[in-house]
C-alpha cells in the first residue's frame, strides 16, 4: 500500500555572512597575493595599504580578521596591533603579524603588542590558509561561546524578574535587575532623598472578617482584595512597596519620575475603591460582613532604598509623607479617600462629581504641626 | 651559445595578477637605482626588504634572493655590492620567463 506523504517545503536559509578578512601592507602585490589566496576559500577581503588607513577600515566597520604587515611607513604593525588589542571594541579581532621568518625579533615585539599569530614571508599558500582557518575557528567558538553566554545571563535576569515580580512591583524588578551589573549585589545602591507621592490602602472591617471566616477562605478573600489593589496601582504605574496584614503601600514618583504622581495616586485610589466595590457588596450578601477600602495619600520628600540587614532587607520608602499617608487612612473610612493639602491642589481639577468635606487642619500622630486634610468620598463618582 | 632565459612556474590562479607584478617590479628597479644615487641606504633596506618578502611568494625565488642581498648591503651602507644586485635585478628581469599552471 502506497502512503502519501505531505510536500516537505523547503525553507531556503540565509546565506552565513562572509568572513571577512582586512589585508593591511604598503606592498600593493603582496596584498593582492593575500587578498586572492583568501578570496577563493570563500572570504571577503578588503585592503589598506598603511596603518592608519587600516585602523579607520576596523573602526569603521571590523573585520573577522586582520592580516598586517609588521613594516610599513607610519603606524607600523606594532604599533596598529598595540591600538587594536588596547580598545576593547577591536581587541577580540585576531590579528595574524607578517614578518620574516628569520625576524625573530618581530615575533617577540608582535607578542607584547598582542598579536594572535605570524605568518612568514614569503607566504606559502598552505600555511596562509591554514593559518587562517584556524584563527577562524578559534574566533567562531569563541564568538559563540559568548553568544551562550549572553544568552545565558539574559535567562538568569529573565528568571529573577520573574521572581521577584510576585513580590514586588514589575516596575521595580526590571529596574533591579537591570541595574544588577555580571556580578552585581541586585540591592546594592545608595539611598536617596526624593519627592513621592504615597499612597496607603487597607480594608475597613478586615478584623471581623479574620474573626467570623476559615483561615483558607480568609487568605482566598484577601488574595483577591489584594488582586484589584494591586492591578490598580500596576495600571496607573505605582509601585508597591509594602503589603502587610490588609494594608498595602503604593509610592508614586519612584523609582522613575512620575510628573502626574499626584493624579497617578488619586486615580489609582478611585479604582482601588471602585473595583472593590461590587466584590464587598457579594461578600456582604455572602457572609455579612461590612467591608470597604479606605485610602491615604499625601505627598513630599521621602528616602527611597534598602533598609534593613545582610540577612533581610527592604526596598522601601520612608519618611513624613509615607507615614501621615499611613495616619490618613487610618481614618478613612470605607470608600472615603483622605489626601492631605498639597495633594488636594493639585487632583481638585480631577473631583468633579465627588463629594469633598475639608477637615480643617489635624494633628497627626508623630507630626508636630497639624496639616490640611480634604475627605473625598470616592464611591459616589464610581458608582455614577 | 645563449644563456637559457630563467623560467618560473606561477600557479594559474595569480595569471592576471602578473603584468601589475612586474609593472611595479619595474619602478621598483627605478626606485633602487634612484636610492643609491642618493645613497639612501635606508630607502634600499627598505626596497630589498620588500623584494625579500614579494618575490617568492609570487614563485620568484631569485627576485626575493636579490633582494635580501640588497638588503643586507643597505644595513652596511654598501653601495658596490649593491650596484651588482640593481644589474643582475634588470637582467633578470628583462630576460624571465613565465609559464603559468
Amino acid at each position: 500500500m502506497s502512503r502519501w506523504w505531505p510536500e516537505r517545503r523547503r525553507v531556503p536559509r540565509a546565506a552565513p555572512a562572509p568572513y571577512r578578512v582586512l589585508v593591511v601592507d604598503d606592498d600593493v602585490d603582496m596584498a593582492a597575493f593575500l587578498g586572492r589566496l583568501l578570496a577563493q576559500e570563500g572570504m571577503r577581503v578588503e585592503t589598506a595599504t598603511n596603518g592608519e588607513m587600516g585602523l579607520a577600515s576596523v573602526a569603521a566597520s571590523p573585520p573577522d580578521l586582520v592580516l598586517l604587515d609588521v613594516m610599513m611607513p607610519g603606524a607600523n604593525g606594532f604599533e596598529v596591533c598595540r591600538r587594536l588589542k588596547s580598545d576593547e571594541l577591536t581587541a577580540l579581532i585576531p590579528v595574524v603579524l607578517v614578518t620574516s621568518l628569520e625576524d625573530s625579533e618581530s615575533r617577540v615585539r608582535g607578542i607584547e603588542a598582542g598579536a594572535d599569530d605570524f605568518l612568514s614571508k614569503p607566504v606559502k599558500r598552505e600555511e596562509l590558509i591554514a593559518r587562517v582557518k584556524t584563527l577562524r575557528r578559534l574566533h567562531e567558538t569563541r564568538k559563540e561561546l559568548e553568544s551562550r553566554r549572553l544568552a545565558a545571563e539574559v535567562q538568569r535576569k529573565e528568571a529573577i524578574r520573574k521572581a521577584f515580580s510576585r513580590y514586588i512591583s514589575p516596575r521595580l524588578a526590571d529596574r533591579i535587575v537591570d541595574a544588577a551589573g555580571e556580578h552585581g549585589d541586585p540591592f546594592q545602591g545608595r539611598a536617596q532623598r526624593t519627592s513621592l507621592v504615597a499612597l496607603f490602602a487597607d480594608l475597613r472591617g478586615f478584623t471581623r472578617l479574620t474573626e467570623k471566616n476559615e483561615v483558607g477562605e480568609v487568605v482566598d478573600m484577601l488574595n483577591e482584595y489584594f488582586g484589584i489593589l494591586t492591578d490598580a496601582a500596576y495600571q496607573h504605574d505605582g509601585t508597591i512597596f509594602n503589603m502587610a496584614g490588609d494594608s498595602l503601600l503604593v509610592g508614586f514618583n519612584v523609582p522613575f519620575p512620575q510628573p502626574d504622581a499626584a493624579e497617578r495616586a488619586w486615580r489609582t485610589a478611585l479604582e482601588m475603591v471602585g473595583r472593590f466595590a461590587p466584590v464587598a457588596a457579594a461578600w456582604q450578601r455572602r457572609h455579612g460582613l461590612d467591608l470597604g477600602v479606605g485610602v491615604g495619600i499625601c505627598t513630599g520628600e521621602a528616602i527611597i532604598g534598602n533598609v534593613g540587614s545582610e540577612h533581610y532587607a527592604s526596598y522601601t520608602i520612608i519618611g513624613n509623607p509615607v507615614n501621615t499617608a499611613a495616619r490618613l487612612m487610618q481614618m478613612a473610612s470605607a470608600g472615603e479617600v483622605l489626601v492631605c493639602g498639597p495633594v488636594y491642589e493639585r487632583i481638585r481639577h480631577l473631583l468633579g462629581g465627588h463629594r469633598v468635606s475639608e477637615r480643617g487642619d489635624v494633628a497627626l500622630r508623630g507630626r508636630t504641626e497639624p496639616i490640611p486634610v480634604f475627605a473625598v468620598q470616592a464611591l459616589e463618582a464610581a458608582a455614577a | 651559445m645563449t644563456e637559457p632565459k630563467p623560467t618560473v612556474t606561477v600557479a594559474k590562479d595569480l595569471a592576471d595578477l602578473i603584468p601589475v607584478f612586474f609593472k611595479n617590479r619595474h619602478k621598483e628597479l627605478e626606485s633602487l637605482r634612484g636610492a643609491l644615487a642618493a645613497a639612501d641606504f635606508e630607502q634600499l633596506r627598505h626596497l630589498g626588504h620588500r623584494m625579500k618578502g614579494v618575490g617568492t611568494s609570487y614563485g620568484f625565488a631569485t627576485i626575493s634572493e636579490i633582494g635580501k642581498r640588497i638588503e643586507d648591503a643597505a644595513h652596511k651602507s654598501e653601495r658596490a655590492p649593491i650596484d651588482a644586485c640593481i644589474g643582475e635585478y634588470a637582467d633578470y628581469l628583462a630576460k624571465v620567463q613565465v609559464v603559468y599552471e
